[in-house]
């Protein structure tokens, strides 16, 4: 399947109103602030239609199967649907259009890019980057006597248990576990041990040594080292949550959720947050370092020429920055490098950020184009896990579920 | 006879159960409207915490709240009368003339998933240029809403005696007439419970109004997401909204309540 080419021969229909759809986040209250200037500049008319994600992902899946063009710029979550999208040819091929001199496509970090590449062109442009880094409390590491965070898996399991039993109201640690939600956050542990959701030959890889003791070591901290009574579908809120009211002392987390843990209007602990690189296992540390969102053009649009501008100034050095002084990561190597890029960061956060952009994964999740059910289905062991069940045998049967999917989804 | 001790005991304390049990969630909601969102996840401060009306303030100043207050009470309201005045007669007309096979059409209708039918829909309505406007929510209303009426009105007109009309008609008044004169008037409880079920079936839409409204037409259960951000919840705000959407039904529902059972129980004894 080809995507259709819409750059070329419909400038006749081209409107002066770009219409641009975005998901509820800081990034677009950002654009959305900045706006004026460019309309003042380019002297087109931007219409912003704002969603939750879901909503936004359900709205594509009407509009765009409908064949619409009444969205030009679309912002979505390359990891979540961008290979449905991409296959359904939801998503212009933006080959020609990167091309533009001044915008310096090289800029943008290889991980992010290649989640938004597909059958070797690029369909997306991403936006925010992400990253799994440690949360962890200072003052409850320096009541325990420890002057450090842990650098290794091992060290956060001592820790952990450490504080748990120093301390009976507060859990070592705790993470997300609901079986879809903490397949996301996981997936640094499964990566860290040495495995993968996939092997190199594309076969369900989930039962293999590594996930397995993967799955023990996350579902086994929780249940020992964590909440009393844990649930088992915990997301990011509940899980931040607990931590925020100063209840866990170790979090692994995505960073972009951090403003979360440091605002005192949100957290009671905001002034003895610290973050950490994601610590190492077997394999060293390897957290994810994902593009969460991207700025694509719908396939249908009539108004091309016009999306990509303002897609090009929404993603240029200068709105980069913009946005990472306001706390969105990005994903230009440029603004990385650049002190004024990391200055609103808190200090601890740029050097573990800084540490996942060079051993970081470009995946969080089974690449795959029914994301939703292949993390119900790797999910699972991670659920068991933390009930106290036999890891092992629960990766064994989701590994025989996700090759069947595996199967399905390639015939 | 009267209940013994033990029993009256017993009763209240189930009634106090029941009403605890469903309340809850309610309770729960408002109260988390008026704390700050350090406050809402602390069990410390369940009952005992300062409240604050920053929330509703953010929801009925910044959020534009009023304006989608309007829009929702304005496709409701429009929904709902057209589609009383396309399904009485319907109704009407299927429950007299022993319409079967049409009243099995209706009831398809209501069987159908509406998501089954958005794509299609929204296909159809884009290239009439209506999505966005009021006209098309309230059409994509009126098919839950029309077949909901049709249906608890053919019970209600089943229940209602013959006679009173053929007695009108032989004073002279035509089917119409009769209709109009005597049917209505009588069938004012069962009116009344399927026009507000079908005002809260309208308030309530989700779907259709999220794929088809835009900006400036969007309705409250759509709004309430404003407050669910990628990596920020807003749960203040968001209790907020949830109250300023559910009030005004409640309220409704409290006036309206003895004709909505009537009309229902009316409804149930035939058919």
């Amino acid at each position: 399947m080809t995507l259709s080419a819409c750059g070329s021969g419909d400038d006749g229909a081209a409107s002066d109103t770009i219409r641009v759809t975005l998901a509820n986040h800081v990034w677009t209250d950002n654009i959305k602030k900045a706006l004026p200037e460019f309309e003042k500049q380019s002297g087109l008319k931007v219409e912003v239609t704002q969603l939750g994600e879901d909503q936004l992902s359900d709205q594509y899946n009407v509009k765009l199967n409908a064949g619409s063009a009444d969205i030009d710029v679309m912002m979505y979550r390359p990891l979540q649907e961008g290979k449905l999208f991409a296959r359904n040819g939801y998503l212009a091929d933006l080959s020609e259009l990167v091309k533009s001199p001044t915008w310096d496509f090289s800029d943008f970090q290889s991980g992010p890019m290649e989640a938004t590449t597909y059958e070797g062109k690029p369909v997306g442009i991403p936006i925010i980057t992400e990253q799994e880094v440690l949360y962890y409390r200072k003052d409850l590491l320096a009541k325990a006597g420890l002057d450090a965070p842990p650098k290794t898996l091992d060290e956060l399991k001592d820790a952990a248990a450490k504080i748990k039993a120093a301390e009976p109201d507060v859990a070592g640690f705790v993470a997300r576990t609901g079986k879809s939600t903490a397949v996301t956050q996981f997936s640094s542990f499964l990566y860290s041990f040495g495995g993968d959701f996939v092997d190199g030959g594309g076969k369900a890889a989930v039962n293999s040594d590594a996930a397995k003791q993967a799955y023990a070591y996350y579902g086994g901290l929780i249940k020992d080292a964590g909440p009393a009574n844990v649930s088992t579908d915990m997301g990011w809120p509940e899980a931040m949550a607990i931590f925020t009211q100063g209840k866990a002392a170790f979090y692994t987390e995505a960073n972009s959720l951090y403003k979360n843990a440091t605002d005192p209007a949100k957290s009671k602990v905001s002034d003895q947050v610290g973050f950490a690189p994601f610590p190492a296992g077997p394999g060293g540390s390897k957290p994810y370092n994902i593009p969460s969102w991207a700025l694509g053009v719908n396939a249908s649009s009539e108004n091309t020429a016009n999306a990509w501008k303002f897609i090009e100034w929404a993603t240029s050095k200068e709105e980069t920055l913009a946005q990472q002084k306001s706390g969105v990561p990005g994903a230009r190597t440029s603004v990385w490098a650049s002190p004024e890029g990391t200055s609103t960061f808190p200090e601890d956060m740029v050097a573990a950020i800084e540490a996942s952009n060079k051993t970081g994964v470009g995946h969080d999740r089974p690449q795959v184009v029914k994301v939703a059910e292949a993390r119900e289905i790797v999910g699972q062991p991670i659920v068991d896990a933390i009930t106290g069940k036999d890891a092992a045998a629960a990766a064994d049967t989701a590994n025989a579920a996700f090759q069947q999917f595996l199967d399905d989804e390639a015939k | 006879m009267r209940p013994s001790p033990a029993y009256r005991v017993f009763r209240v304390a189930a009634l106090v159960f029941v009403m605890l049990a469903l309340l809850a969630p309610l309770l729960w909601m408002i109260s988390a409207s008026l704390k700050t969102n350090v406050d809402i996840y602390d069990p410390g401060k369940a009952l005992a915490f300062s409240p604050t009306l920053d929330n509703y303030a953010k929801v009925l100043q910044q959020a534009n709240y009023v304006e989608f207050i309007v829009n929702s009470l304005w496709v409701a309201f429009a929904a709902t009368v057209a589609s009383l005045i396309l399904g009485l007669p319907a109704a009407y007309s299927m429950s007299r003339f022993n319409m079967r096979k049409s009243a099995l059409v209706v009831l398809m209708a209501r069987v159908i998933p509406g998501v089954s039918l958005l794509v299609p829909w929204y296909y159809v309505f884009s290239n009439l240029r209506m999505v966005g406007g009021f006209g098309v929510l309230i059409i994509s209303h009126m098919f839950v809403s029309l077949p909901l009426i049709v249906y608890i009105m053919m019970g209600f007109f089943d229940s209602l005696p013959a006679e009173l009309e053929e007695a009108a008609l032989v004073d002279g008044l035509t089917h119409i007439g009769a209709f109009r004169r005597i049917t209505l008037p009588l069938s004012v409880p069962g009116i009344a419970t399927a026009g507000i079920l079908s005002f809260i079936f309208s308030w309530n839409n989700f779907m259709f109004a999220l794929v088809l409204s835009d900006a400036d037409t969007k309705t409250l259960p759509v709004a309430i997401f404003d407050f669910v951000g990628y990596a920020s919840i807003d749960w203040g705000g968001l209790m907020a909204a949830a109250t300023v959407v559910t009030l005004p039904i409640m309220v409704i529902a409290l006036f309206v309540q003895k004709y909505v059972v009537s009309g229902l129980t009316a409804g149930a004894t035939k058919g």
